[in-house]
């Protein structure tokens, strides 16, 4: 009888240009170096049995990835991620692994994901007049992009895609205005903000100042999928904000259940 | 990790992980804390450069040292560079980002001819000077190494020093010294001054050139008494002695050989005559295989690498190859690492092993006949016949394999149109013996691919006077075979010839060519390995705007007195001994390997390896 875990993993700033199908095998060499004991495929190339939730594009960070890993004899969750952090490389690691019993694998269960976008705005705009242009966009009808699909350019529909979307400040706004104002709290975009400054801005083709946080949750995986760049391109041709996308960073990906959703390792769908 | 290149810069690249570092078993140290900082540079891309075991070697060798802080530099690509062209940064180091131009030595592997205007390109991406003369002690000190460093010549204006032969005690010894010079105040012609008595090193601006009236070189004479009229390459006399790293980088991404290397020997026993790794690797030295096993074990386990390859010149010649795969395939099947068996003579003993070793698909197999009559083979002293390919297909075939690749070289010296069409029969005869193995036991499909290349001539072997064959004889010999080659199961490959052309110019090239190397750059070749890069007109225009003629090189035909550009390197065989191999060779005369006969090659000077076992 195999046994499988499901884990929780952050894909940092270090390895975020490593290709979805790399960073599968990068793991899967983590595993053997920290000898645990992963199940391996039958048939001509046996390969480990492992399987990563919703594939990520080149250069977006996250810190919540799943992935599950079957192995050929039992291993505590807890020895699991101790023993694969010490072998994994600055930028990957587990934060949580726990037993999975049901049947279900994470790439099909996952239907919603959360992010925090970082974008520049071509004009200096407050944070609560853009929240206010962000609920003229949301109110639309409809919103039609034309998204690439595997048969070509169609138009899509992506208002039922979106489930939050709220613009936050990145530093206290100087506008002196009364209302309460949002304000990033996320570490990692704020580290990120931080290096940015240090660098020579004067080579960015955007303008450092301008910039604030998109923080969203959107439909994810195979039934149906918005990425944050899509989203992008669709506020700057239908409202009058114009921004600039400059990173993305996932903070959550969650499985659907009656209606709800779920964190992954939540007990009701492992 | 720094920011200290954009992400808007990386996330408009191609393979933006070519430049990011930090990759499993890389080395990070505080540079502040180093009181030498090396690049040891690859003159093409990551994939390709991390796929050289040379470097694997002396980058952890280097990083041993307390005081020394290696690391990589790999050409960026055409994507990358104008990239960083267009915001001023300059060619930097994987592993802490910094610019080279600050470090203690900038080294450059020398690995084929054509990465030779990429070196010239990183100097300038670097901002460092590109010739020797221009650098200040401001500047790093600019060293080369590898195979193609056995002819100088060509980048004798570029390199500060040469390191000849094999680099594991030779770069310990510059370090050591460098270390002391930095301690003081003195000039960089003071440091050069120190390194030049230790063996294997060259200093080109040490050595004075004259020429004879009609071009060719009168000599290289030391401009002071002290340097050595000779230099003497390198060589490690015991293998299980020397330092091999236990572990290695594994990379992010795809490279070109992404598995753990097993070095059996460096060397080789079969004297072929178009072949210059035969000669300048000599003489032949093992590991042993209890050595290899021990390192096989440790490299797996640092790395989790899920195959091992088994690299040298010719692995069937390991004498300890029955126990050493014996070994690894016990060893390694429970851990699920393929053993992969690269350069093995086909015979039932190697089919026997591969079928145990490793689990893959049936279909290629590669054979390197290399001409397509016994008499030229005889004429190139590879010891092959007929008989023996035609036995090796048969049993390949009788095993199920069905995809036959056949290796071979034209424009060898004495070639005739006869010898060609050997090459279309050989081919025919490798689909009878497939059509003579019953149906039930054959695989579907026969596929036979012949290649050819074109044969540049190279310094010390047998064949290093040799005239190249034109570019033109060489596109009607390859239309000559193109049209004898009928069957419908062979499928026909060539080189094209005017890389094979620019290769035999600078493989024999003198200190002449070192300026069309940096015009042609300056007109923009670069990459000039990648076909998609190549500019064979613009290489002309850099020959003419320097007044050098290719044809020189490449097309003529030397005395065998002849001063030759790279005479003052000496690799160990003598001379002596190439001439009357070349003799030989025109009588079609076969010289025998090393374990049969000890053929006075001069190699036994080193005192190592199979001359003294």
């Amino acid at each position: 009888m195999l046994s499988s875990l499901r884990a929780k993993f952050i894909r940092g700033e270090e390895v975020k240009y490593i290709s979805h199908l790399d960073l599968m095998q990068v793991c899967a060499r983590a595993i053997r170096r920290a000898h645990i004991p992963i199940a391996y495929s039958q048939g001509f190339n046996p390969h480990p049995q492992m399987v990563f939730g919703l594939p990520m594009s080149v250069g977006v960070t996250s810190e919540a990835e799943y992935a599950e890993f079957d192995f050929s004899s039992p291993i505590e969750p807890d020895d699991f991620v101790e023993r694969l952090n010490k072998e994994l490389p600055a930028g990957l690691q587990i934060v949580e692994a726990k037993a999975k019993k049901s049947k279900g694998n994470i790439m099909a269960l996952i239907t919603t994901a959360s992010y925090d976008i970082l974008v520049s705005s071509t004009k200096k705009m407050g944070i609560n007049n853009v929240n206010q242009k962000l609920d003229e966009f949301l109110s639309k009808p409809a919103l039609i992009v034309k998204k690439e699909g595997k048969k070509g350019v169609r138009d899509v529909d992506i208002k039922p895609m979106i489930y939050r979307l709220k613009a936050e400040a990145l530093k206290e706004e100087e506008t002196g205005e009364e209302q309460e104002q949002c304000k990033c709290s996320n570490p990692v975009i704020l580290e990120y903000m931080s290096k940015l400054s240090a660098i020579d801005t004067k080579k960015l083709s955007y303008e450092i100042d301008n910039m604030f946080c998109l923080s969203m949750l959107l439909s994810a995986g195979a039934a149906a999928n918005l990425k944050p760049d899509l989203l992008v391109a669709a506020i700057n041709e239908t409202s009058d904000i114009e921004i600039k996308l400059v990173k993305v960073h996932r903070t959550g990906l969650f499985v659907g259940k009656e209606g709800r959703i779920i964190d992954p390792l939540d007990p009701a769908v492992l | 990790m720094p920011l200290k290149i954009s992400d808007e810069i990386l996330s408009s690249v191609e393979k933006p992980s070519r430049y990011i570092g930090n990759e499993w078993n890389s080395v990070h140290k505080n540079p502040n804390e180093m009181k030498i900082r090396f690049a040891f540079c690859f003159p093409d891309v990551y994939e390709v450069g991390m796929s050289h075991l040379g470097m694997k070697i002396l980058y952890h060798l280097l990083n041993e040292r307390n005081d020394t802080y290696c690391e990589r530099v790999f050409a960026p690509w055409v994507d990358m560079e104008s990239k960083m062209r267009e915001h001023d940064i300059p060619l930097f180091a994987l592993e802490s980002h910094d610019p080279i131009n600050t470090f203690d030595f900038v080294g450059f592997t020398l690995q084929y001819e054509m990465s030779y205007t990429n070196i010239i390109n990183m100097l300038d991406l670097a901002g460092i000077p590109l010739r020797s003369s221009e650098r200040t002690k401001e500047h790093p000190f600019v060293c080369a190494g590898g195979p193609c460093a056995y002819n100088p010549e060509p980048l004798a204006d570029v390199v500060d020093f040469f390191m000849l032969g094999e680099g594991e005690e030779i770069i310990t010894e510059i370090m050591d010294i460098y270390s002391e010079w930095k301690a003081e105040d003195s000039s960089r012609e003071e440091f050069l001054n120190r390194i030049v008595s230790i063996e294997g090193v060259y200093i080109p601006q040490f050595y004075e050139v004259k020429y004879n009236p009609d071009g060719t070189v009168n000599g290289v004479v030391p401009k002071k008494d002290h340097y050595p009229d000779k230099i003497k390459k390198r060589i490690i006399k015991d293998l299980d002695q020397t330092y091999f790293p236990d572990k290695i980088i594994v990379p992010f991404t795809d490279i070109v050989h992404d598995r753990i290397m097993l070095e059996l020997f460096r060397g080789c026993t079969r004297g072929c005559r178009f072949c210059q790794a035969g000669f300048i690797y000599r003489p032949v030295r093992e590991r042993s295989h209890e050595k290899l096993l021990e390192l096989a074990k440790k490299l797996e386990e640092s790395t989790g690498y899920e195959e091992i390859s088994l690299t040298s010149l010719s692995t069937s010649d390991y004498t300890r190859l029955a126990p050493l795969t014996e070994g690894l395939i016990k060893e390694m099947e429970e851990k699920r690492v393929n053993l992969s068996l690269p350069s093995l003579r086909i015979d039932s003993f190697s089919l026997d092993l591969m079928e145990k070793a490793q689990k893959v698909r049936k279909s290629g197999l590669t054979f390197a006949p290399e001409a397509g009559t016994q008499r030229l083979r005889d004429v190139i002293n590879k010891g092959v016949t007929e008989e023996d390919l035609l036995n090796s297909v048969s049993i390949a075939f009788n095993g199920g394999w069905n995809g036959v690749k056949l290796y071979f070289m034209i424009g060898l010296p004495t070639e005739t149109y006869e010898d060609i069409e050997g090459i279309a029969d050989l081919a025919n005869k490798v689909v009878s013996a497939y059509m003579g193995v019953p149906k039930e036991k054959r695989g579907k499909g026969l596929n036979v691919t012949v290649s050819t290349s074109s044969f540049v001539p190279k310094p010390f072997t047998p064949f290093q006077w040799e005239a190249q064959d034109t570019m033109n004889t060489l596109r009607d010999k390859q239309r000559f075979l193109k049209d004898k080659i009928k069957s419908r199961y062979i499928t026909y490959n060539w080189h094209e010839s005017e890389v094979s052309f620019m290769e035999s110019v600078f493989a024999r090239g003198d200190r002449k060519t070192c300026d069309v190397l940096i015009k042609a750059w300056e007109k923009g070749c670069k990459f000039d390995g990648w076909g998609e890069h190549f500019k064979f007109k613009t290489w002309m225009e850099a020959f003419d705007e320097c007044n050098v003629d290719p044809d020189f090189y490449s097309n003529r035909k030397r005395s065998y007195d002849e001063v030759l550009p790279w005479d003052h390197i000496d690799v160990g065989v003598s001379k002596k001994f190439l001439i009357k191999e070349s003799e030989k060779a025109h009588r079609g005369e076969l010289t025998s390997n090393c374990r049969v006969d000890c053929s006075g090659c001069g190699a036994t000077a080193f005192g190592g390896g199979i001359c003294v076992e």
